[in-house]
């Protein structure tokens, strides 16, 4: 083969399709140098499209610090120099730049985002000998061939630099930020007590640990109060229909007399008031709503929805998923798109209902991304079924989409004040005159209508069944990963990208356990409370928010990279002098929870002789052997109450009890291996009963 | 000094920040309990001790002031 076109592109299934599109013939030739594919193509000349493995490319340090902070002199070298797990990569970028050598163009195919041109950037700098100024670029929101060919042919003439700059701004910052912040707080614990434990903050986990420290706090110190509810039976003809007292009574006395009032009186209608509404339809996904809206059906977490939808994108059955728009522009082919739809049979339908409309408009948000238009189906089908999670996001993406374009819902409400012996009671009632958009999306929104009989005022009606319910206000719910997600949304902190991948860090780093419901653990409030202390800006969504701003207008072009950097630098270098001039007492504070977290890791669960010591797992000092005693074998008491151990296998407390003797129990698990439950009482009669 | 409760430094009348705002979400809730059902100090400790509803450090605090023998403040 003589020169020809390099093509960069982000994952080896997206230079796949793009080869295979671009092809003359319709299939790229497949090829594999040292484990790295390669794909030939032929269209106007000779292509070759390779790709990334996502970042090839990260921020490090200049100088070999060994966990040394401040660090302020950093630069992007490959992967593999920086992180010990990335070793592929050097193999990786032999086979880019080998390749690099014969080309004589160069053309960045990664996705049209900020990683993406970052990603297709660094290839090109670095790996291709500054082929960064010259190359092309592709744009396109699907792999579908179409839009390949159709991006292929109206190349950009050069790549996306603000995008790129902010990128490149984005990973510094984060990096500066992540990297002295982290340091100070591990430094500070080893050097009180000597040990090394990694802790990690960053400039979007500390706020987002905060809120949820925040949430818990409030929780924790919550006290609820009581308050009664009445509601009666009306008759109206020969409907009985629950009515509600027009509040909430504070006062068990009043709620009591309120009740006598009303319990052999009759009724009259006072009011009733009938109004009609109209439903919008749904607004087409962004990532922020696809991920929240499959976290409540299906209760996928925020970072599996992404990986799906990713996965759905690369099979070119939907769009680009990672982005915040929430507009369909009409040059994706609104009608195309149902026709290809109407084809599939559980779709056909609905999408040709639509697809006969004399013209489509779908209902959109006020969210605008400009590379990329709200998440929408390509209308191609993969040919093979669907996992079923991929299926789930697919259908759901599908509906969303055709949902937009129908008719709003219209629907009418009923409210009636029923007047008791000078007591106001109320009667609510929905009913759908028109479902529009709702029958479209119904698996997932469904109407539920509450019908009322005619009512008039005036009406007298009789009063039955009054019934006082006691109960207590309630503390607010615990963020889970759709309403963490919103709120990260909300206060505009971290990137559509990263904002899944920050919750999972927190999970990580046992900031957090829970999956559905987070709790933040004794870890988590002490690197919050200690943040919040010495360095407040840290945990502050303000501080945060602006930094992304400013990120922000890099890409816009009002702003410099340089100009970025800088500020970040000055904001960051007095909170680094604070934590170090309080390095000690933060070690202390650190140092104390680390060492109530390890005793909560062996804690097994009460001592069941002494009763006020706990049973932890331990290590014989003559033996070596691991067995399960009580703490106050080391206080005057002096209990010698032990279990013994399994030997191999790791051990973890369940902090229950065994059901036949009460002991407690443990979970011991091999790698690779189911693991069992175990109870530490030898003797216990459910081990007899199995031996039996 | 140290928090009546726990570990931590205390701040204000004996307490951590932490049991300070569960002391004062305690003492705020009197005033709503006795209005309601017209309990007096130390019954209304006892009703939201037993309360699920009740959060974990403001449960710390009230046990406190049950033990406590000045625990009847108001």
């Amino acid at each position: 083969m003589g020169k020809y076109t390099l093509i960069i592109t982000e994952k080896p299934d997206a230079a796949s399709r793009i080869a295979a599109a671009l092809d003359v013939e319709g299939r790229g030739k497949r090829n594999v140098d040292s484990g790295v594919p390669y794909f030939q193509a032929y269209r106007d000349g000779d292509l070759v499209v390779v790709s990334a493995l996502g970042h090839l490319y990260t921020v490090a340090g200049k100088k070999k610090t060994h966990g040394g902070f401040p660090v302020f002199d950093y630069e992007w070298v490959p992967r593999y120099l920086a992180e010990k797990g990335a070793q592929r990569i050097r193999g990786w970028l032999k086979v880019i730049a080998k390749l690099a050598e014969d080309a004589d163009g160069f053309v960045d195919a990664c996705d049209y985002d900020i990683e993406g041109s970052l990603i297709g950037y660094c290839i090109l700098k670095y790996t291709c000998g500054g082929k960064d100024q010259n190359a092309k670029r592709m744009k396109y929101s699907t792999l579908t061939r179409d839009e390949l060919q159709e991006s292929y042919n109206h190349l950009l003439p050069h790549l996306d630099f603000a995008l790129v700059q902010s990128g490149l701004a984005r990973h510094e910052v984060d990096w500066l930020y992540g990297i002295n912040l982290s340091r100070a707080l591990t430094a500070a614990v080893k050097k009180t007590s000597g040990q090394y434990v990694v802790l990690s903050t960053g400039r979007v986990q500390g706020p987002t640990l905060k809120f949820l420290e925040e949430r818990e706090k409030t929780i924790g110190c919550f006290v609820p109060a009581p308050y009664w509810t009445l509601t009666a039976k009306i008759i109206v003809g020969d409907v009985a229909l629950d009515a509600e007292y027009e509040k909430i009574l504070e006062s068990k006395q009043e709620a009591r007399r309120i009740m006598a009032e009303c319990k052999t009186a009759m009724g009259e209608m006072e009011s009733v008031a009938i109004e009609g509404f109209v439903v919008q339809p749904p607004f087409p996904f962004d990532l922020g709503a696809l991920q929240s809206e499959a976290y409540r059906l299906f209760k996928y977490s925020p970072a599996r929805t992404s990986i799906i939808a990713q996965q759905l994108y690369l099979n070119a059955l939907i769009s680009y998923p990672r982005t915040s728009s929430q507009k369909l522009p009409p040059t994706i082919g609104y009608k195309a798109i149902l026709g290809k739809l109407a084809k599939i049979s559980i779709y056909r339908k609905q999408a040709s209902e639509l697809q006969s409309k004399p013209s489509l408009k779908p209902n959109q948000g006020p969210r605008f991304d400009s590379a990329h238009p709200a998440i929408y189906p390509t209308g191609d089908s993969l040919g093979k079924p669907l996992g079923a999670a991929e299926r789930n996001v697919f259908d759901l993406i599908v509906r969303r989409f055709m949902a937009a374009f129908d008719e709003p819902a219209l629907r009418q409400s009923t409210k009636a004040t029923v007047n008791v012996n000078g007591n106001k009671f109320q009667i609510g009632g929905v009913r759908t005159l028109k479902e529009g958009w709702i029958r479209l999306y119904e698996p997932y929104d469904q109407v539920k209508d509450v019908l009322l009989p005619p009512l008039s005022q005036g009406q007298t009606v009789a009063v039955k069944r009054l019934v006082l319910k006691s109960d207590f206000t309630k503390p607010p719910p615990r963020y889970n990963p759709r309403s963490l997600l919103l709120k990260m949304e909300k206060e505009n902190i971290g990137t559509k990208a990263t904002r899944a991948a920050t919750i999972e860090t927190l999970q990580d780093r046992k900031y957090v356990f829970g999956t559905s419901n987070f709790v933040v653990s004794e870890l988590g409030f002490e690197v919050v409370e200690t943040l919040t202390k010495y360095c407040p800006e840290v945990v502050s969504p303000e501080m945060t928010r602006n930094l992304d701003q400013e990120m922000d207008d890099i890409q816009e072009g009002k702003e410099s990279k340089e100009v970025v950097l800088q500020n970040a630098v000055s904001t960051l270098k007095p909170i680094i002098s604070e934590l170090k001039a309080n390095e000690s007492a933060i070690g202390q504070r650190l140092n104390e929870t680390l060492k109530q977290v390890r005793f909560e890791e062996r804690a097994v669960g009460a001592c069941p002789r002494c009763i006020d010591g706990k049973l932890v797992i331990l290590r014989s000092q003559k033996t070596g052997k691991r067995f399960v005693g009580c703490t106050n074998y080391f206080k005057e008491s002096k209990c010698n109450v032990t279990f013994p151990l399994p030997q191999k296998g790791a051990i973890k407390p369940l902090n229950s009890l065994c059901k036949s003797c009460g002991s407690p129990i443990i979970n011991v698990w091999f790698r690779g291996r189911h693991s069992w439950k175990l109870c530490l009482n030898p003797d216990c009669p459910a081990k007899k009963e199995v031996k039996q | 000094m140290k928090c009546k409760v726990c570990r931590r430094d205390a701040e204000e009348d004996g307490f951590c920040a932490l049991h300070l705002r569960a002391y004062r979400s305690v003492l705020e809730k009197f005033d709503v309990w006795r209005r309601a059902s017209g309990l007096v100090w130390t019954e209304y400790l006892v009703e939201i001790q037993k309360n699920s509803l009740t959060g974990g450090w403001a449960k710390e605090v009230v046990e406190h002031l049950i033990k406590d023998e000045n625990g009847n403040v108001k």
